[in-house]
């Protein structure tokens, strides 16, 4: 198996000093490259100080630091109007933020949410909630034979009283791609829904234009895409964001501060409560540059590559169920499950063989419902992935089934 | 070995004993099986997996009589109950929830920097032996934990329970 990586291991200091580890749960995190890493440690020696707040030099280098990295993101996934990218923790994080201060005001009984059935817990747990708060009802789009969304159930599903349409770009379970465009021109035709987008799985793997799509709401997290921890994106049509209410309040977001009340901050501050995350958006920026130098389009070929030699591997192995739909329609994670092996127990054996995988309920627990198993084992590939990564799955996972074979 | 492995080194015996007990009890469990009317059952779920096991328990007076579970599990968890079915029956309520309590330390001593402490070097009855391999696996522990959570729901509970 001679498939190379896009990106080479040396770039990554964590799998420069592992060579023998094969990390396989990219779409869990990702590994980070030194150009990141040195980006975060530049701002804090040479730009450090708190946005917006100082009146002096470091202060405006800071304020400058931070804006460039706004409109280098905005950039990457298509937002001409960059103040309308908000700086969040991460996709959760964004998706609670929608759910409140929009779904808060705009969704009451008898309105009906519109999720699909493969979504993460982040983008279903709060519109769950928002509907039980507030008196709605929560409809879920259900799955075509190859886990992809019904677009002929979400059809029937939307329509006068459809407020919010939740989905996922990418399925962080299975890998589905989700056909954005034919979901925007149904939800248009038939509704005054707003769109929201999970794309976490999807920005790290596949070029993204906001604008193009015609969204409403896009989120997504700087971790999975060689960014740090702990800072992630919300995107919101303009009209939008002005109109909703703030989620945090504090310093940043107001304007005036009276005794008894208080005027907002325009975009982005409006959103951005307290002292931002200024350190971590440089040093995603730094990340985003890194992905564009790679080329969106080569980092999709090269995913491609590697998920269609790691399935049909993968496939050759007795009594194995491989979940998601073909590699043209998935993207980034191979989902499987092995007849005699518990995903925890062939995580556990994998591991020794120095091979990482995630085995559980991926956080989908009401997708695990349907495909009628409590957890799969999922292998996830990146730029720095390689054949040898699929060589050393397939070799481990035929370990563990000699180990767990039944012998009669 | 993984080479970013940060736990504690398991000498070879153990980990073949780990090895052969375990799937030996992973292949043919101990009393998995239903116990009509029992005196007292617990059931417990992992929510990271989606594993659930229950337990069943008969008593006369305080001791346990006969002791059984069921449910769909890992290897670590299906061994772990079927090996904890062999060492309780005959211990009375409170013997089986101290015997809980020693598992739950031997698993979570093994862990340190400072390797085996009183903890770990705490004798367990013969049956339990093989749960030593489990203890370098802090990812595993839930699953080994998981039937003896049951047990202690079972045998907490009021005379009665069901």
């Amino acid at each position: 198996m001679s498939l190379r990586p896009l990106a080479p291991r040396a770039d990554f200091p964590l799998l420069a000093a592992n060579p023998g580890l094969h990390y396989l749960d990219s779409a869990a995190t990702s590994q980070k490259p030194a150009a990141m890493l040195d980006a975060l440690r530049h701002f804090y020696e040479t730009a450090n100080a708190n946005p917006h707040r100082g009146a002096y030099a470091l202060s405006a280098l800071a304020t400058d630091a931070y804006h460039d990295a706004r409109a280098t993101i905005a950039r990457f996934v298509g937002v001409a109007d960059a103040d309308c990218l908000i700086f969040t923790r991460g996709t959760t994080e964004s998706m609670n933020l929608v759910a409140s201060s929009w779904g808060g005001v705009h969704v009451g009984p008898g309105d009906e949410i519109v999720v699909s059935a493969l979504e993460h817990h982040a983008n279903f747990v709060p519109w769950q909630q928002l509907a039980l708060r507030n008196g709605a009802t929560l409809r879920i789009v259900e799955l075509t034979p190859t886990q992809t969304i019904d677009l002929d159930m979400l059809r029937d599903m939307i329509g006068a009283r459809t407020k919010i349409v939740a989905i996922t770009h990418v399925s962080n379970a299975v890998g589905s791609i989700t056909p954005l465009q034919e979901v925007v021109r149904i939800v248009r035709s038939r509704s005054a829904a707003v769109i929201v987008v999970d794309g976490a799985q999807a920005v790290p793997h596949l070029a993204v234009n906001f604008d193009a799509l015609d969204l409403d709401f896009y989120a997504f997290s700087g971790h999975k895409l060689l960014g740090p921890m702990g800072i992630g994106v919300l995107v919101g049509r303009r009209t939008l964001l002005e109109a909703m209410p703030p989620y945090q309040f504090g310093g940043d977001m107001i304007e005036w501060v009276r005794d008894t009340d208080s005027t907002w901050n325009v975009l982005p501050h409006k959103f951005e409560a307290g002292t931002p995350n200024a350190a971590d958006a440089v040093a995603l920026a730094a990340a985003v540059r890194y992905l564009e130098g790679l080329d969106m389009a080569r980092v999709r070929s090269h995913e491609i590559a590697l998920l269609e030699a790691a399935e049909a591997s993968v496939r050759a192995l007795p009594g194995v169920t491989v979940y998601g739909p073909p590699p043209a329609q998935r993207s980034g994670v191979l989902s499987f499950s092995l007849a005699d092996v518990h995903p925890h127990d062939l995580a556990t054996i994998l591991d020794q063989h120095g091979v990482c995988i995630r085995a559980g309920h991926h956080c989908a627990q009401p997708l695990m419902r349907r495909l009628g198993v409590s957890a799969t084992a999922r292998a996830s590939f990146y730029v720095y992935s390689d054949g040898s990564d699929v060589d050393a799955l397939v070799g481990a996972l035929t370990a563990a089934q000699q180990l767990f074979a039944t012998v009669d | 070995m993984s080479p970013v492995s940060v736990v504690a080194p398991v000498s070879a015996s153990i980990a073949a004993m780990y090895q052969d007990a375990l799937l030996a009890h992973h292949r043919a469990p101990h009393n998995r099986r239903v116990i009509e009317a029992p005196s007292a059952s617990g059931a417990r779920k992992n929510p990271v997996c989606g594993d659930e096991i229950t337990v069943m328990v008969s008593l006369v007076g305080d001791v346990v009589r006969d002791v059984a579970f069921t449910g769909r599990s890992c290897s670590i968890a299906t061994a772990s109950a079927s090996m904890m079915t062999d060492a309780v029956r005959g211990l009375t309520i409170s013997e089986s929830l101290a015997l809980a309590d020693a598992v739950d330390r031997m698993l979570h001593a093994a862990g340190g920097s400072a390797g085996s402490s009183e903890a770990g070097a705490e004798p367990l009855p013969d049956p339990l032996t093989p749960l030593r391999g489990v203890a370098p696996f802090p990812g595993r522990h839930g699953c080994a934990m998981l039937p003896w959570q049951a047990l202690r729901e079972a045998l907490r509970a009021p005379a009665g329970n069901r």
